[in-house]
C-alpha cells in the first residue's frame, strides 16, 4: 500500500507520539510507525517519576532547568496522568549535610522550590523513613503514568489527523540523491507492506536509533545503559523518596498507584534486545533503598524489570544540534549528507514534549512553514477514564457488577466496554491499556478471566491457550528474579493451577 | 494427654495417616492450622499421569519405580500403592464414589479446554471422560468468573451456553456459594429448563465443578434428569469444591471414629531429647499448650501451607528444623522458562525406608518422627501428575511404619 504524507515518525515511545501530536496540531500530515505497541521501549520501562530536577541540580543544572520547566508544563497540560505526590531528599547520618547545602543553593539558582524539614516533620509525613535521618528537603517531584501519557498523546494526534501504524516495522529506505525517497515498512501481524512517501523522516527510536540509521548506512555512537527497577507489593511512601547525595545506584523510591518502585542501577550493555535484571542488581537495590526505608528489607517484591537509557556518546563539536546536554537532535544533512533525516534521542521521559517541540521546530524550518508549537499550552484530553486511585475506588463503589481483577479492582463491565471498542491486536495491547496484571498477583488470575471474557463476548473463538502460555512466560521473566519468601507460595499455587489443573 | 500418634497437617497425607491409625485402634490427634490443601489443589486422584491409558496402573507404577528408585512410590512398591489407594476408596462408598475409567489413566477436560490425565475420578466427572467431539454442551454461569464455557467449548470443538439465573445477577458469585445454590431443587429446576431449551443433539452436559458440596451425586442425577442428558463437572480455579467434599468425608468419618481434631492453630515448636521428640506446642492465644505422643507424623506440605519455608537464601522446615535437600543456591531454584524444569520441585525432606527423616549423609535425624506427603524430596508432582497418589500412599505407609501395623 502506498501512503503519501509530509512527515514519517519512526518510534512509538513518548518522543515519537509527542512529535506526531505536535506535527498534527501544527497541521502537518504525519504517519508514525512503531514495530511493537506504544511505549514498548524506555517509555514503558522507567520509574514513572515526574522529576523536579532535584536529581540533576548539582551535577547538571541545565538538565535540571529543563526538568522543572517541563514538570510545571506537564502538570498543567496532563494533570490526569500525574499524581502530585511531592518528593523528599533525605539526608542520612553517613551523608552529612554538606551536600544538602550545595543542593539547596543549586535548587535556588535553577528555580526549584524547596522546603527544609526536621527529622520529626519528615517522619510525621513519611513514617517509614529511616528514623536516624538528619532531615529532608521537600521538592515538587511527582509520579506520572507513562502509558496513559503516551496513549493520550497518540489519541489526540489521531484526532488531529495523525496516523499510527503499530506492530509495523521499517524494513528499508529508498535513498536517492542525498535524501530518503521512500520508507518501506511491513505490518508484522497481517503481513501487509507499505511504501511511504514523505518529505521528512524523523528517527525517534530511542535506544534503537542505529537499527534505523543502518538502513541509511549511518551510525551514531550510543552508550546503552540498563537501569533495573523492583516493584514492591504495597505502596511504601506517599512521596518520592530520594537520597540527598550525589546521584548513584539505589537512591530513589517512587510511589506508583498501589505499589512502590525501587530504583535504579546503571549497567553498560552491548546490545539492545537481551537484557534482564541480575541478582547483584537486586541485592544492591534492596540494600541501598532500605537505608532510606528500612522496611524494604522484608517487603515482598512482585516484579523486577529493566529499561535501557538511550545515551549518546558525545559527538564532535560541529554540525549536530545538541540543544541541551539532556537530549540530542541531529540534522543528518550537515552531518551525513542526507538532507531530510533527523534523529532525536537521549533525554528524559518527562522532557519528551520539549524534545518533540525542538524537533518539529526544526522540521518546520526546513519545510519553510511558519507554525508555532502549542503543546505547552494545549491540554492533553483524558479519554481513558479515571486514572487516580481515589477516582477508581469511587467508580468501583458505585458500580456493582463484579470485578475481573481483584488485586486492582478492575470492574468486568469496564473491561467489556473496552474490548467491544475493538482495534486491539493482542493480549499485551489490552494489558497495556488497563490495570489488569499490574497488581500483586501480576495477572495470575485475571488474565485467564480476561481470555474467558474474550470468548464469552465471541471476540475470540479459537484456541487462546498459546496466548495464555505466552503471557505466563512473559510474566515469569519479571517474577523469577524476585522469587523468594512468601512469593514462593504464590508461585506454587499458580503452577498448580496452570501446569497442574489446567494442564497447559 | 498422651497420644499414640500426633499427625501434623490436614492435607490428604495427614488425613490418610489419621485414618490408618484410627482404623488400627490407636489414639490419634490430628492438628491442622487451616483446612488443608485439598480445597486448593485437588479434584481427582492423580497417581502417575505419564502412564498411558492402555496400561494398567499397577504395571505403570512398577515400571516407574524401576527407573526412579528415590521416588516416594519406591518405598512401598506397586502393591503398597494399590493397598493405599484401596484404603482411600473404602472411605467413598456409593453414591459418591471414585473409580478408574478402564485400567489406567483417563483424560478429563479442564477449565482451559485441554485434557488432563488422571486416575481415580468421582462419579460426578465420569461422563466427561468419554465425551466425544460435538457431543457435549458446556454450561457457564454469568457472574461466576472462574469458569468460561465458550473458552472451553471452543477448544473442545463443541457448543457453549451461559445461563443467567436471577439468584446470581447482578452480583458475582463464588464457587462455594454457587455449589450451595446447586443443592436447592428450585435453582436446579430453573437452570435445567433453560439448558434443556438450548440443548440440540448433545447427550452430555458439562458444568464447572460446583455440583454441590453435600450430595453431589444427587445434584448431578437430578440435573441430568431435568435436562435430559448425562451431566458432569469440570474442575475450575480454586477453591476446589470436589476437594472440599473429600476433606468433608474424611473429617466426618474421622470424628465419628474417635479421632481428636485440633483445627485452626499452628504448631509453634517441638521439644527434643536427643533424637526423640518429647512434645509439640500448639499456640492458641493466649495460651500455648504441649501435646505429646509416642510417634509423630509430619505432613505439612510444601510452601503454600508453610511446611517448607523459603527465605532469601535457603529453604527450611520450621517445626522440627529437619534438613531440607535443596539446590545449592536461590539462583538455582527456578528455571528460565515457566513451563520448564524447576530444581526446587524435587527439594524436600529425605527419609529412610520407613519414612523417618535423614540428612544428606543418610544419618537418622529423629527417631520417632515420620514424614509423609508432598514435603518429601525426590518427586516432581506437577510434571508427574502424582500429587494425590504420593499423599495417599505415603500418609498410609508412613503410619503403618510408625505404629508397626
Amino acid at each position: 500500500m502506498e501512503i503519501k504524507t509530509e512527515a514519517v515518525v519512526i518510534g512509538g515511545g513518548a518522543t515519537g507520539v509527542g512529535i506526531l501530536r505536535d506535527l498534527s496540531l501544527r497541521g502537518i500530515p504525519a504517519v508514525l510507525i512503531e514495530k511493537g505497541d506504544l511505549a514498548s521501549g524506555a517509555s514503558g520501562r522507567n520509574h514513572g517519576l515526574l522529576h523536579s530536577g532535584g536529581r540533576y541540580v548539582v551535577s547538571d543544572p541545565e538538565a535540571a532547568r529543563e526538568c522543572i520547566a517541563e514538570n510545571r508544563t506537564l502538570k498543567r497540560i496532563a494533570p490526569h496522568c500525574i499524581e502530585e505526590t511531592e518528593g523528599l531528599f533525605v539526608s542520612l547520618p553517613e551523608d552529612g549535610l554538606e551536600f544538602r547545602d550545595q543542593f539547596l543553593r543549586a535548587c535556588d539558582e535553577v528555580g526549584i522550590q524547596t522546603a527544609i524539614l526536621s527529622p520529626q516533620d519528615a517522619l510525621g509525613l513519611e513514617p517509614r523513613l529511616n528514623p536516624q535521618l538528619l532531615g529532608a528537603v521537600k521538592v515538587p517531584d511527582g509520579a506520572i503514568d507513562p502509558f496513559t501519557l503516551v496513549l493520550e498523546n497518540a489519541r489526540d494526534a489521531e484526532k488531529h489527523g495523525g496516523r499510527l501504524l503499530l506492530h509495523t516495522e521499517v524494513t528499508s529506505f529508498l535513498l536517492e540523491a542525498g535524501r530518503i525517497g521512500k520508507v518501506f515498512a511491513q505490518d508484522l501481524v497481517r503481513g501487509e507492506e507499505y511504501a511511504i512517501h514523505a518529505s521528512h523522516v524523523i528517527n525517534a527510536t530511542g535506544a534503537w536509533v542505529n537499527q534505523i540509521l543502518r538502513l541509511a548506512g549511518l551510525h551514531l555512537t550510543m552508550a546503552l545503559s540498563k537501569g533495573s527497577m523492583l516493584i514492591t507489593n504495597q505502596r511504601l511512601s506517599q512521596r518520592v523518596i530520594n537520597r540527598c547525595r550525589k546521584p548513584s545506584d539505589g537512591d530513589i523510591v517512587v510511589p506508583n498507584d498501589t505499589v512502590s518502585i525501587l530504583g535504579t542501577t546503571s549497567v553498560r550493555l552491548e546490545e539492545v534486545e537481551q537484557f534482564e535484571v541480575s541478582l547483584p542488581e537486586i541485592s544492591l537495590l534492596i540494600r541501598e533503598t532500605s537505608e532510606m526505608i528500612p522496611e524494604i528489607q522484608t517487603t515482598r517484591l512482585i516484579r523486577g524489570y529493566a529499561g535501557i537509557r538511550p545515551l549518546v556518546q558525545s559527538e564532535g563539536a560541529g554540525d549536530d544540534r545538541a540543544l541541551s546536554r539532556g537530549f540530542t537532535l541531529i540534522d543528518h544533512a550537515k552531518r551525513d549528507g542526507i538532507r531530510n533525516l533527523f534523529t532525536i534521542t537521549g533525554g528524559k521521559f518527562i522532557t519528551y514534549r520539549l524534545m518533540a517541540e525542538k524537533t518539529v521546530d526544526l522540521v518546520c524550518q526546513k519545510m519553510g512553514i511558519d507554525a508555532a508549537c502549542s503543546t505547552h499550552v494545549r491540554a492533553l484530553p483524558s479519554t481513558t477514564g479515571p486514572v487516580g486511585l481515589k477516582e477508581r475506588f469511587r467508580k468501583f463503589s458505585a458500580e456493582r457488577g463484579g470485578t475481573l481483577c481483584d488485586c486492582e479492582l478492575v470492574p468486568r463491565a469496564d473491561v467489556e466496554d473496552f474490548l467491544k471498542r475493538g482495534g486491539l491486536k493482542d493480549l499485551r495491547d489490552i494489558l497495556h491499556r488497563t490495570r489488569l496484571s499490574k497488581g500483586t498477583c501480576q495477572g495470575g488470575f485475571c488474565v485467564y478471566r480476561l481470555l474467558g471474557i474474550l470468548h464469552d463476548l465471541r471476540i475470540e473463538k479459537g484456541d487462546s491457550n498459546n496466548d495464555l502460555r505466552n503471557f505466563l512466560e512473559e510474566r515469569w521473566r519479571g517474577i523469577r528474579p524476585v522469587l523468594w519468601g512468601t512469593a514462593v507460595k504464590e508461585q506454587e499455587l499458580i503452577e498448580s493451577i496452570y501446569r497442574g489443573m489446567l494442564n497447559l | 494427654m498422651r497420644y499414640d500418634l500426633i499427625v501434623i497437617g490436614m492435607g490428604l497425607s495427614g488425613l490418610m495417616a489419621a485414618k490408618t491409625a484410627v482404623e488400627a485402634g490407636r489414639k490419634v490427634l490430628l492438628i491442622g492450622k487451616g483446612t488443608g490443601s485439598l480445597c486448593l489443589f485437588s479434584n481427582t486422584i492423580d497417581v502417575l499421569g505419564s502412564v498411558p491409558g492402555t496400561m494398567r496402573m499397577d504395571e505403570g507404577v512398577s515400571h516407574w519405580i524401576k527407573h526412579h528408585p528415590a521416588h516416594p512410590y519406591s518405598k512401598v512398591g506397586s502393591t503398597g500403592v494399590k493397598e493405599a489407594l484401596s484404603s482411600f476408596l473404602s472411605l467413598f462408598p456409593p453414591p459418591y464414589s471414585f473409580q478408574a475409567v478402564g485400567e489406567g489413566n483417563c483424560l478429563l477436560p479442564t477449565g482451559a479446554g485441554t485434557l488432563r490425565p488422571t486416575y481415580l475420578v468421582p462419579d460426578t466427572m465420569i461422563a466427561g471422560s468419554v465425551a466425544k467431539e460435538g457431543d457435549v454442551l458446556i454450561v457457564g454461569f454469568k457472574g461466576f468468573k472462574d469458569f468460561y464455557a465458550h473458552y472451553v467449548a471452543d477448544l473442545l470443538k463443541c457448543r457453549g451456553v451461559i445461563v443467567s439465573p436471577p439468584e446470581i445477577i447482578p452480583r458475582e458469585i463464588t464457587a462455594t456459594a454457587l455449589s450451595r445454590l446447586m443443592e436447592k431443587e428450585s435453582f436446579r429446576e430453573n437452570i435445567a429448563n433453560e439448558i434443556k431449551r438450548e440443548l440440540r443433539d448433545e447427550t452430555r452436559v458439562g458444568f464447572p465443578a460446583v455440583l454441590g458440596v453435600q450430595n453431589p451425586d444427587a445434584v448431578r442425577k437430578s440435573l441430568g434428569h431435568g435436562i435430559g442428558a448425562h451431566v458432569f463437572e469440570i474442575p475450575t480455579l480454586p477453591p476446589s469444591i470436589p476437594g472440599k467434599r473429600i476433606f468433608g468425608r474424611f473429617r466426618e468419618w474421622l470424628i465419628r471414629s474417635g479421632l481428636t481434631l485440633l483445627m485452626g492453630h499452628p504448631v509453634s515448636k517441638a521439644t527434643l531429647k536427643g533424637k526423640r521428640v518429647e512434645a509439640i506446642f500448639v499456640s492458641h492465644p493466649p495460651v500455648s499448650r504441649a501435646y505429646s505422643a509416642d510417634q509423630y507424623l509430619l505432613a505439612t506440605g510444601r510452601f503454600v501451607g508453610g511446611g517448607l519455608v523459603a527465605s532469601e537464601e535457603r529453604i527450611s522446615e520450621p517445626i522440627f528444623n529437619l534438613p531440607v535437600a535443596q539446590p545449592r543456591s536461590r539462583e538455582h531454584w527456578f528455571g528460565r522458562s515457566f513451563f520448564g524444569d524447576h530444581p526446587i520441585h524435587p527439594s524436600g525432606i529425605l527419609t529412610d525406608a520407613s519414612f523417618r527423616p535423614i540428612d544428606d549423609q543418610g544419618d537418622l535425624v529423629l527417631e520417632n518422627v515420620r514424614v509423609a506427603g508432598s514435603i518429601l524430596a525426590h518427586h516432581h508432582l506437577i510434571e508427574e501428575k502424582s500429587r494425590e497418589g504420593i499423599e495417599i500412599v505415603t500418609g498410609y505407609a508412613a503410619t503403618k511404619h510408625a505404629l508397626q501395623i
